[in-house]
């Protein structure tokens, strides 16, 4: 898994380079995204995930916040088969996500940076997250005879503090690595 | 330990989103030139006519994160505003409501300080406990804050609160008066 998001990531990275004529986000002041791809629950495994997001740009597109939604699942085989346990009341993950981020080339090949907080509800069960990622959003001129389309990818990773049935507290890392298509207006 | 690590993650996550917002602020300002051409700021002027606003926002209560919007009205000098939020806790989520009064004081500039009064409902709803239930109690709050405009359509908000609600004792039969500080960060986005 970790060498297929390493593997999109570098496709997009060259794609990013390609595209470093677009310069959509410069021009744009909002955006609004929707993506899939996979959600990496630590000790639960990967899953698909389906998300939408909002960004608002300033600075000429070199800063942004966004607010983000997503939904996934926490079904594990393991857990299932093997263990025949269920820790929360459903598989249903739920999160929320506010961020800001910097790019420093919204037209070149670097990618932005995001940080801040999110909400991670996995079956009904809350936890405050704070989130850091990177991704970039690749403007396609012309695609589908318009200037404000484009693709976009992230990779974030949600940290937060967990307790599974009455468990001393630890650290949980959950990756969340999408891509989708963004549509500057 | 973990404890520490939690506090850690916290503290990090928000002094990288203050860091990040600081940035952003010294690189888009809004000006306009005057005939003789000194560059001005523009910020924004509250004095013309009503102007609404939505502000999501985020923060901590206690030791707990919050999320949560604001959607409110200015004219002038008042602001009123209607304030729903969702507060994580360990064992229980809670959700304040409340309708505030802000009093702007000033109406034009890009910096707006406030000061707040507001009262509302605070649900507070168990996530892990079996047979709890839902518990609906009356709140007021009372603070401080200030807005940032960066553009005349997106700004940034700070605020920081003090909450007063009371709970009944079921052991003891008797109400507690109970406080809470918030404080929080988020982002302002204004109409006409």
């Amino acid at each position: 898994m970790r060498l297929l998001i390493a593997i999109v990531f570098v496709a997009l990275l060259g794609l990013a380079v390609v595209s470093n004529e677009a310069s959509a986000q410069a021009r744009y002041q909002s955006s609004i995204s929707l993506s899939g791809g996979s959600y990496a629950a630590s000790g639960y495994g990967t899953n698909g995930y389906i998300g939408a997001a909002y960004d608002f740009l300033f600075g000429g597109g070199k800063y942004f916040v966004e607010g983000g939604l997503g939904f996934g699942s926490l079904k594990s085989e393991v857990l299932e088969q093997v263990s025949k346990s269920q820790i929360f009341d459903n598989d249903r993950l739920f999160t929320y996500e506010f961020l800001v981020g910097v790019d420093v080339s919204p037209v070149g090949p670097l990618p932005y940076f995001v940080a801040g907080v999110a909400g991670v509800n996995q079956g009904g069960q809350s936890r405050f997250a704070g989130v850091i990622g990177l991704g970039k959003r690749i403007p396609i001129p012309g695609f589908l005879g318009s200037n404000q389309i484009g693709f976009r990818f992230d990779v974030h990773d949600q940290i937060y503090s967990q307790t599974i049935n009455n468990s001393s507290p630890f650290v949980t890392h959950n990756i969340l690595a999408t891509l989708g298509l963004n549509l500057f207006f | 330990m973990f404890r520490f690590f939690d506090k850690l993650l916290k503290a990090t996550s928000f002094s990288a989103l203050l860091l990040l917002s600081a940035v952003g602020y010294s690189q888009d300002l809004d000006t306009t030139q005057d005939p003789s051409g000194t560059r001005r700021i523009a910020g924004i002027d509250l004095s013309r006519g009503v102007l609404f606003e939505v502000s999501p926002h985020t923060g901590m209560m206690g030791s707990s994160g919050l999320f949560g919007i604001r959607l409110s009205m200015n004219y002038s000098t008042l602001n009123l505003e209607i304030a729903g939020e969702q507060v994580i806790g360990k064992t229980a989520n809670l959700y304040p409501i409340s309708v505030n009064l802000n009093l702007n004081l000033a109406t034009r500039g890009r910096i707006i300080p406030y000061g707040s009064v507001g009262a509302g409902l605070w649900l507070t709803v168990p996530t892990n406990t079996i047979g709890d239930k839902t518990v609906t109690t009356l709140g007021m709050n009372f603070g401080i804050g200030a807005r940032y405009y960066v553009t005349r359509v997106f700004g940034f908000r700070i605020e920081g609160k003090q909450y007063i609600t009371t709970v009944t004792n079921d052991r003891e039969l008797k109400d507690e008066l109970l406080f809470f500080q918030e404080f929080s960060v988020g982002v302002t986005f204004i109409f006409r």
